[in-house]
């Protein structure tokens, strides 16, 4: 008997919402994933859902003694970072894949592909050619941490190894927790289907977080007629300010 | 009740803003001050981005001094051509101050000179204050006559040119003095996201020897015209005002102002200086202490906002 007769093993997955609203009450929202997976060979399964938000790029400084005083460090620039970023899974993800098939999937907060452009040269090193080196030189890998941490501790970074539960043969369930600083934008939702150590289906689904009502209409003004909206919050201000002191007057 | 704030990006308590709006106003119309140098530090430790927190407070200060301004103007405690001429230095200095704070931002220093300059001039400004009143609380309590004014001003005051008359200060200056000190106050008004009332007021009772009612109300109004001009440059140049979370402050602020300005009345001057004083002394020691102390967290997140 070959394998080979048999479909290959698939994944399908739904969101519960696409669409996220942020109006004045939002407060952050939580987000329901559905999915299946369709294998006639059962053979052991493991599903990775990674959650990506809008690129922003960070500035980082790193606090540096001079004399008494504690002082920010020139800051540096890291691109390709995320404004949300949460990886889901159905066991530790050291588990269900080896190290280099998780950095090309960017799966796991250590596997974000951020970098320092501006920090970066190319030279040759040792007789070899392009070696790309970084200005931060060994310490590159701990302002590399220390982006994920700052960001882990907003909540805007996280890893849940047991995000993801099977609720019944083949049907699995994931819950996505958004804060309500989570940047607005169009994010990006990859199921990531895992047999024995290798992704061997995914499907990508996305999500929209965005501003309504007042919410938009002040955000879309203030960005697009920034004089106009200073000028008329400013004239708001002083108005209340004014009609506020002729209301005390009259007690 | 949490509020998601448009521009800030982030939910807050909205009875806490409106509290915090009304307590700072209470302070800001007692003391004539515009109450930025505690609204900042409050806010931002809310979790509201620091660019966000500096430029909308600016229009809530804005309308508190307006309301407590109007209040001061009906008793006569302002002096109109003073505070033009102070305000004029203000909006230079303002321009002045972004420019300074642009260039900071991009070498990653604003936080240093954020803190070294709460640490510098409220200790300075909050230890003259407190040692200065309290030597006069404890004078009148020994029952000693008060300390005879010294009328005679420094020389300087009299030797610069370009002089003019305030008649309700019942001064006769040159304008460079009070010009160069509202362009200093409007330097910190964009470095520190204060109105730099706790400058002006002391300045204009120790270096221009205004009459003591005039100072508060005057320092208001040159108040006013900085902020007014600070938050719709802020608005225009890093849209970084956020018109509902000035709002949620003002609710509380014009309420807490009004309340401010007439128990400053029931108060003695130099108490009130005392109490301002003290209030001083703690905000720039807790601002300035994160200097010495070795942090927790080795690097820290510069705002994205027009960085």
């Amino acid at each position: 008997m070959t394998p080979a007769v048999e479909p290959p093993a698939a994944i399908s997955a739904a969101l519960t919402e696409t669409n996220v609203r942020v109006a004045s009450d939002f407060s952050g929202a939580q987000i329901v994933l559905y999915g299946a997976v369709f294998d006639p060979s059962r053979r052991p399964a493991d599903v990775v859902v990674i959650v990506r938000g809008p690129e922003q790029p960070v500035r980082i400084a790193r606090k540096v003694k001079v004399g008494p005083l504690w002082l920010n460090s020139r800051p540096v620039v890291f691109h390709g970072a995320p404004g949300f970023y949460i990886a889901a899974s159905s066991r530790p993800l050291d588990d269900i894949a080896r190290f280099r098939v998780l950095r090309e999937l960017g799966a796991g907060v250590d596997h974000l592909p951020i970098r320092a452009p501006a920090e970066q040269r190319i030279e040759t090193r040792y007789g070899v050619r392009d070696v790309v080196v970084s200005r931060l030189g060994s310490d590159y890998l701990l302002w590399r941490r220390a982006v994920v941490r700052l960001k882990q501790d907003l909540g805007l970074y996280s890893e849940d190894q047991r995000g993801v539960r099977f609720v019944d043969r083949g049907l699995f369930r994931a819950e996505i927790e958004l804060p309500a600083r989570a940047p607005t934008g169009e994010y990006r939702a990859d199921i990531i289907l895992f047999q024995d150590g290798v992704p061997v289906s995914t499907r990508t689904r996305t999500l929209t977080v965005e501003k309504v009502g007042i919410e938009r209409t002040l955000y879309v003004l203030a960005h697009e007629r920034p004089w106009t909206y200073g000028v008329l919050s400013m004239a708001l201000a002083l108005a209340v300010g004014w009609g506020a002191s002729f209301a005390f007057r009259r007690r | 009740m949490d509020i998601y704030l448009p521009i800030a990006e982030v939910s807050v308590n909205a009875p806490l803003l409106v509290a915090l709006g009304a307590l700072v106003g209470f302070i800001s119309g007692l003391f004539g001050i515009g109450g930025g140098f505690l609204m900042t530090p409050v806010l931002v430790f809310l979790g509201i981005p620091p660019a966000v927190a500096v430029a909308s407070m600016a229009n809530h200060v804005a309308a508190s001094s307006m309301s407590s301004v109007i209040a001061y103007g009906r008793r006569r405690a302002v002096d109109w051509r003073m505070g033009a001429v102070l305000a004029a230095g203000g909006v230079v200095g303002g321009f002045l101050g972004v420019e300074l704070f642009r260039w900071l931002r991009l070498r990653g220093q604003a936080d240093l000179v954020v803190s070294v300059s709460y640490l510098v001039f409220l200790c300075v400004i909050g230890g003259l204050m407190l040692i200065e009143s309290l030597g006069t609380i404890l004078r009148r309590r020994r029952g000693q006559l008060p300390k005879p004014r010294r009328d005679r001003r420094p020389p300087w005051l009299y030797g610069l040119p370009f002089k003019v008359r305030f008649p309700r200060s019942r001064l006769y200056i040159s304008v460079i003095p009070p010009l160069a000190l509202g362009a200093f106050a409007g330097i910190l008004t964009a470095i520190m996201g204060v109105g730099g009332g706790f400058v002006l007021v002391p300045a204009m009772v120790y270096i221009l020897r205004m009459p003591a009612p005039m100072v508060v109300g005057t320092s208001l109004f040159q108040i006013i015209i900085t902020t007014a001009m600070t938050g719709i440059m802020q608005a225009g140049r890093n849209q970084t005002v956020d018109v509902l979370l000035s709002i949620l402050l003002l609710v509380g602020g014009v309420l807490g102002a009004q309340y401010g300005a007439r128990a400053s009345a029931r108060l003695r001057a130099e108490e009130l200086r005392a109490i301002l004083a003290l209030i001083v002394l703690v905000v720039g020691l807790r601002m300035g202490l994160g200097l010495f102390v070795q942090p927790d967290e080795p690097f820290v997140l510069m705002s994205g906002i027009g960085g």
